[in-house]
């Protein structure tokens, strides 16, 4: 094993995704991929694994292994062709749900198949039931948009009018998801021509064996992280509040088997599949599992599928863990991969308690709305979602206002979101107290409320955590849960969405009308705690009262909090302190 | 024109570049940096100077990291931060994005403002710069004379929804805390950063005003220490836009000088593409923990507007686009936990510093490993006045050899690979990652270690030609005695094709090109004034845009039709596709006005007619093997004379190391021209 041409050709194959990244960032239409980020570039062997990745988004990178397997599954290598770019975005074929667009293009050198250039990408309109693509309601596949299975939508290098026709008569917004698929496309053409120049650089059996190399190295490098947790069998669960179909908790039950330098995430006993789309699909099964096991090692191990070789997920069929067709999955992506990944976390607290933290929020808040777009004349939808509070940690609090642990979108500012869509925000803050306490206290969500200045709306929302909270560790305290609020034109009074529209769930439905005077409040949860309240610092619960974080009447029933605690502890110069240390 | 002085004060060293325009002399020095007070070392590095010469010193031009450091240190002021009901935490919510996917261990940054002096006052301008709200006067007074009273406040940041569109409210808020709160300088973020997003603005203009008392008592010291001594009669700091302004307007704009020191090597650059007559540089500065890449494209610098001073506080102002990477020539070569041979970004700095500097220090660095390759000579570093210990770069070397198992040669050569490899990424973040091929550049290497790695890195990334200008050591102080005066202006003004606002966008374009005019009358720029006008254009729905440079000043029927087809033209160019008869989205107008100021003529040195003779020779080990090289002293070498590699061409505060079978050509000012070049300019 040559290690130094492995890390040359290692860091030179992750520069490539991200220069892919720049092109989709750059002229994708969705702005939850060109503001966000919520997409992915990699780069695949013939054999569908995966060889390196940036960046972008996590929910997306653990899926790519099942995705190019899956498409190789129905598009022999025999029949693919160079200049060929397959789309597709079936959940049913390895996809992770209807909004999550894959391409592929093939990357020849010499007329032999090296390997595949893929972009992942999050369109915001996918036709089905709800503009914007969040039908906390849907129970089939079918109302959750178009599914696309691995078709060829360039042949060759010239453009398959059939399938482009198809794909954009199916959608609101044909205008703005033809742009999101050039932007993917561009992505691929340019992953394909650098991997080309590289392995011309190299020569294609150094290539091949280099990378074979790499991912074995990637193996080891988790092995010997997994072997520093200590055996044994850990289990933890926690549940969806409700499907938005029926008012009935779905549990999430894991239990994870570590031995030796391999771990066995199995769950079996988590609940028969909902009739609502909270599923997960197998793709987001492998997704979420993988998310949390690299977040709980070195982050420097160079991702690709290597690192996944000692991780073996059992996700038993028909639960909401695997869902079968044609269930529906939308919020599987969404609202049930935080949850996994903080399951794990909280089974893998127990042998590894500095390594994790307590609950976030889980949710993406999935907040979407359309109507017609009065200036431009045509429909429009959009994607919106709220910051959760994370969790507190063994060494630190949780951060406030955090996306998610299966995103990492930055929000669509106010000056964006207003100059864009007929609803003036009132207020974007975070919300004081909503945060559980602790040793290290979780973190403050955000708050959001609007007002609808606009012709008539439709308002979808696909979220979780009203009735349920993010817990807390070691006697570290609960965080408070979200909420959505809505308030009539006229009148006074907030009533949450299933008061004021007879909706089953508080945090899932579709397609709710909104006029012009509504207002729409959508609060996200906090983070939980870590460690015993009462042995939090004194200074930082001064602090926090100091700031407004908390206020001093839940400082002084979580920390026995007094007022004279300022002049003893407060520090009230108003200095901000030096950076920390990790930043 | 008299005497011309670029000082860059860096943590370390501040250096000096003096040119005497009579003589054509070129006098370059350094002093030791005094951090507590810089102007100290200014002022002692200057007593340097030849004592009749500091008499004859006209302009003085000042590059300096106080803002930076004051940031990036937390030692500014305490701000009270003043917005529109509903958006105080805009600066701690900030975009909700993690610095990076996989690391729990994260800790959000803070913003410069504590949330307890962050006030919310009522009032609302519609994204249409409508007037939704009104102000309401007596509320903004009542927290003005909180403000006021509160002891603690040093200075007061506004920033208020849509001020872009419509300023109407900020000014009326600065008025009246000028009236109310006299002592406590106002920032307002439409005179900051007159620009969409609210979080970007609003951490701008924080941090102008975090920075505004210390920069204004800074900048007053240097006025105060400059007269006492009647040293220039113009002394100017440079801005991160790589131009220079008064010292009266740098007061008025610390966010200015966020980024000064560092610009002067791109500025350099500008002037060094235009004597060789090389379109298109990409620079490299190599300091000892760090490396500066930078573009010069067509002969001007490249901007950014999205530079974070640390993740998490967004400084938008335009500045030159530098990419900084912690590679270096004190970079440590560390095993990974899997065995994997790693160098940087952790640095021995300046103490204890590599091994071979014998300080202490244990561990491989980059520069022990070109002492061990024998690229480095341990008897002629920094000309001699620093003698290296051989033997302790073999050891640290020979430590990590042990651990992958090679020879202490292949060992240093793989941690010069790495090395390279980090730095040959960030060159492809400035050139590929932007749509530029590297082909059609040519890399400037400058800093300490720059030169020795140069040729390397040409090979490796696909840059054809290089260029090692004088005095590598002291490039950026040089480059500021190249600059311009310089303002670059923008301003969201955001419309579609479909309903372009013809009036509104002539007005913009007008107004920009007076406030730009009027300031740098302001600080004496009476003479000719060029502007430039670009702007940023998108297809309506996407996120990003891309700017264009147009050559008209109003827009009427002709102008509006090239300004579209423009665009196509731009975003086929860069991305290689383009969606005809799509609506397109206007975002800004931007503008630059550049005031040329004197600039001396380069001095050239004599041509020689003889062939260059070796001061000795070595065995240098290059990734071909280990070969005898010829060793040049620089200042023996004259224009015209040629070299092959391999060979290594040493002087004061660098070494040139040239691979093997790579030309080296010397030009009339005595550049060395590598590559390419060297061999078309013959």
């Amino acid at each position: 094993m040559d290690m130094v041409t492995m890390n040359i050709i290692e860091s030179a194959m992750v520069a490539i995704c991200r220069e892919m990244g720049v092109n989709v960032q750059k002229t994708a239409y969705s702005t939850i991929f060109s503001e966000a980020e919520d997409f992915t570039c990699a780069l695949a062997s013939p054999e569908g694994e995966m060889i390196a990745v940036a960046e972008y988004c996590p929910a997306q990178i653990g899926g790519v292994p099942l995705l190019v397997r899956s498409m190789v599954k129905e598009i022999s290598l025999s029949n693919i062709k160079k200049g060929d770019v397959i789309v597709h975005n079936d959940p049913y074929r390895g996809g992770l749900h209807t909004p999550e667009h894959t391409m592929f293009k093939p990357i020849f050198v010499d007329d032999e198949l090296m390997g595949f250039a893929v972009t992942i990408g999050h369109f915001v309109e996918v036709g089905g039931m709800v503009p914007g693509g969040f039908p906390g309601e849907a129970t089939e596949i079918f109302h959750e948009g178009v599914r696309i299975p691995p078709v060829k939508i360039i042949k060759e290098g010239k453009d398959v009018p059939e399938v482009w026709k198809l794909l954009l008569a199916n959608v609101r917004t044909p205008r703005g998801n033809y742009g999101d698929l050039r932007a993917m496309i561009s992505a691929v053409d340019l992953g394909e021509s650098r991997l080309v120049d590289l392995i011309k650089k190299y020569g294609k059996k150094t290539f091949r064996t280099t990378i074979i190399d790499l991912m074995d190295y990637s193996e080891s490098r988790m092995r010997s992280e997994i072997s520093s947790i200590p055996d044994g069998r850990y289990e933890f669960e926690d549940g969806l509040e409700d499907d938005g179909i029926e008012d009935k908790e779905y549990t999430i039950k894991v239990t994870v088997f570590v031995q030796g330098d391999e771990v066995v995430i199995d769950y079996t006993g988590s609940s028969p599949q909902a009739k609502g789309p909270i599923n997960a699909t197998l793709g987001v099964a492998y997704s979420a599992s993988f998310n949390a096991m690299l977040n709980l090692t070195d982050e420097s191990i160079p991702k690709n599928s290597g690192c996944f070789r000692p991780i073996r997920v059992i996700a038993p069929a028909g639960t909401i863990m695997n869902v079968n067709y044609p269930g529906s999955e939308v919020g599987g992506n969404t609202e049930t991969h935080p949850l996994i990944v903080a399951c794990i976390f909280g089974a893998l607290s127990k042998a590894a308690p500095n390594r994790v933290m307590a609950s976030e929020g889980t949710t993406h808040g999935c907040f979407v709305f359309g109507g017609w777009d009065e200036d431009n004349d045509q429909p429009f939808g959009a994607f919106d979602f709220t910051y959760v509070g994370y969790g507190g940690r063994d060494f630190a609090d949780g951060n406030d206002a955090t996306d998610s642990i299966n995103g990492n979108c930055a929000n669509t500012p106010t000056e964006v979101f207003e100059t864009r869509f007929p609803w003036i925000v009132e207020e974007y803050a975070l919300r004081q107290d909503s945060e559980g306490a602790g040793q290290h206290r979780g973190g403050l969500s955000i708050s959001k409320t609007m007002l609808c200045t606009g012709g008539d709306m439709l308002i979808s929302q696909m979220t979780n955590k009203h009735k349920k909270q993010a817990w807390g560790l070691f006697n570290g305290q609960d965080g408070i849960s979200g909420a959505t609020l809505y308030q009539a034109s006229g009148q006074n009074n907030w009533q949450t969405i299933s008061e004021a529209f007879g909706k089953v769930s508080p945090s899932k439905y579709s397609n709710v009308p909104v006029k012009p005077g509504d207002r729409v409040s959508v609060k996200a949860p906090g983070g939980g705690g870590f460690g015993d309240p009462s042995k939090r610092d004194p200074k930082a619960v001064v602090e926090d009262v100091l700031e407004g974080f908390i206020s001093s009447e839940k400082a002084t029933i979580d920390y026995g909090y007094e007022k004279k605690w300022i002049n003893k502890y407060g520090d009230t110069s108003g200095i901000v302190d030096k950076k920390h240390v990790n930043d | 024109m008299r005497h011309l002085v670029g000082i860059d004060v860096g943590g370390t060293f501040t250096d000096f570049v003096a040119f005497d325009p009579q003589t054509q002399k070129l006098d370059v020095w350094k002093t030791l940096s005094t951090p507590k007070d810089p102007i100290e070392g200014i002022l002692s590095g200057l007593e340097n100077y030849d004592a009749n010469a500091i008499e004859a010193v006209d302009h003085l031009r000042l590059g300096t990291t106080i803002a930076t450091n004051a940031i990036l240190e937390r030692k500014g002021s305490v701000v009270a931060y003043v917005t529109t009901r509903g958006f105080r935490d805009v600066p701690f919510i900030q975009r909700g994005k993690r610095k990076s996917h996989y690391d729990l261990t994260w800790i959000k940054s803070k913003p410069l403002a504590k949330r307890r002096y962050c006030f919310e006052i009522g009032g609302r301008i519609t994204a249409r710069g409508e007037e939704y709200e009104p102000l309401d006067e007596n509320e903004i007074k009542t927290l003005a004379r909180t403000i006021a009273n509160d002891p603690n406040i040093k200075a007061i940041a506004v920033c208020l929804l849509f001020s872009y569109v419509n300023p109407i409210h900020e000014r009326r808020v600065a008025d009246i805390f000028s009236n109310e709160c006299p002592d406590k300088p106002v920032s307002i973020s439409y005179s900051v950063l007159p620009k969409w997003k609210e979080y970007e603005r609003a951490s701008t203009t924080i941090a102008d005003a975090y920075i505004r008392p210390l920069v204004s008592h800074h900048i007053g010291r240097v006025e105060e220490q400059f007269t006492k001594k009647g040293i220039g009669k113009r002394v100017a700091v440079i801005k991160s836009n790589g131009g220079e302004m008064s010292l009266d307007a740098a007061k008025n704009a610390p966010i200015q000088m966020t980024l000064s020191g560092p610009t002067g090597g791109v500025v350099g650059a500008k002037h060094i593409s235009s004597l060789v007559g090389v379109e298109h540089l990409v620079t490299l500065d190599m300091g000892g923990t760090s490396t500066d890449v930078s573009t010069v494209v067509s002969g001007r610098e490249s901007f950014t507007t999205s530079f974070e001073i640390e993740f998490g506080v967004p400084i938008q102002i335009p500045m030159i686009d530098i990419r900084t990477m912690g590679a270096g020539g004190g970079s440590l070569a560390w095993i990974d936990k899997g065995g994997m041979l790693r160098v940087g970004p952790q640095s021995a700095g300046a103490q204890p510093g590599p091994a071979c500097y014998d300080q202490g220090g244990n561990e491989a660095t980059v520069t022990d490993a070109n002492v061990v390759l024998g690229r480095i000579s341990p008897s002629n570093f920094l000309g001699g006045s620093m003698q290296l210990n051989q033997e302790v770069a073999n050891q640290a070397i020979g430590k990590i050899a042990e651990s992958i198992n090679k020879n202490i040669d292949q060992t240093a050569l793989a941690i010069v690979q790495i090395a390279n490899n980090n730095m040959i990424g960030a060159l492809r973040s400035v050139l590929t990652e932007r749509g530029l091929d590297p082909r059609d550049f040519t890399l400037l290497g400058f800093g300490g270690a720059g030169p020795v790695h140069v040729s390397d890195l040409m090979y490796h990334s696909g840059i054809p030609s290089g260029i090692i200008p004088n005095h590598p050591g002291q490039f950026s102080a040089f480059g500021f005695t190249m600059t311009d005066a310089r303002i670059d202006l923008e301003r969201t003004t955001q419309m579609t094709s479909k309903a372009f606002n013809r009036d509104h966008a002539n007005k913009v374009i007008k107004e920009l090109s007076q406030e730009a005019v009027e300031s740098l009358n302001l600080q004496g720029h009476k003479g000719e004034i060029n502007l430039y006008r670009s702007l940023e254009m998108r297809y309506f729905g996407q996120n990003h845009e891309l700017e264009v440079p147009i050559s008209f000043d109003e827009f009427n029927d002709i102008t509006i039709l090239s300004g579209w087809e423009q665009f196509h033209q731009a975003h086929r160019d860069r991305f290689n596709f383009d969606i005809p008869g799509e609506i397109i989205e206007l975002i800004s107008v931007k503008l630059t006005a550049v005031a040329v100021t004197e600039r001396p003529d380069l001095p050239t040195i004599t041509k020689g007619h003889d062939k260059p003779e070796p001061v000795g020779s070595r065995l240098v080990t290059f990734d071909e093997g280990k070969l005898e090289t010829r060793i040049y002293q620089r200042d023996q070498l004259k224009m015209g004379h040629s070299l092959e590699g391999p060979v290594v061409i040493e002087e004061p505060a660098s070494v040139t190391v040239v691979r093997p079978e790579q030309k080296v050509l010397v030009d009339e000012y005595g550049h060395l021209l590598l590559g390419k070049i060297a061999s078309t300019n013959r």
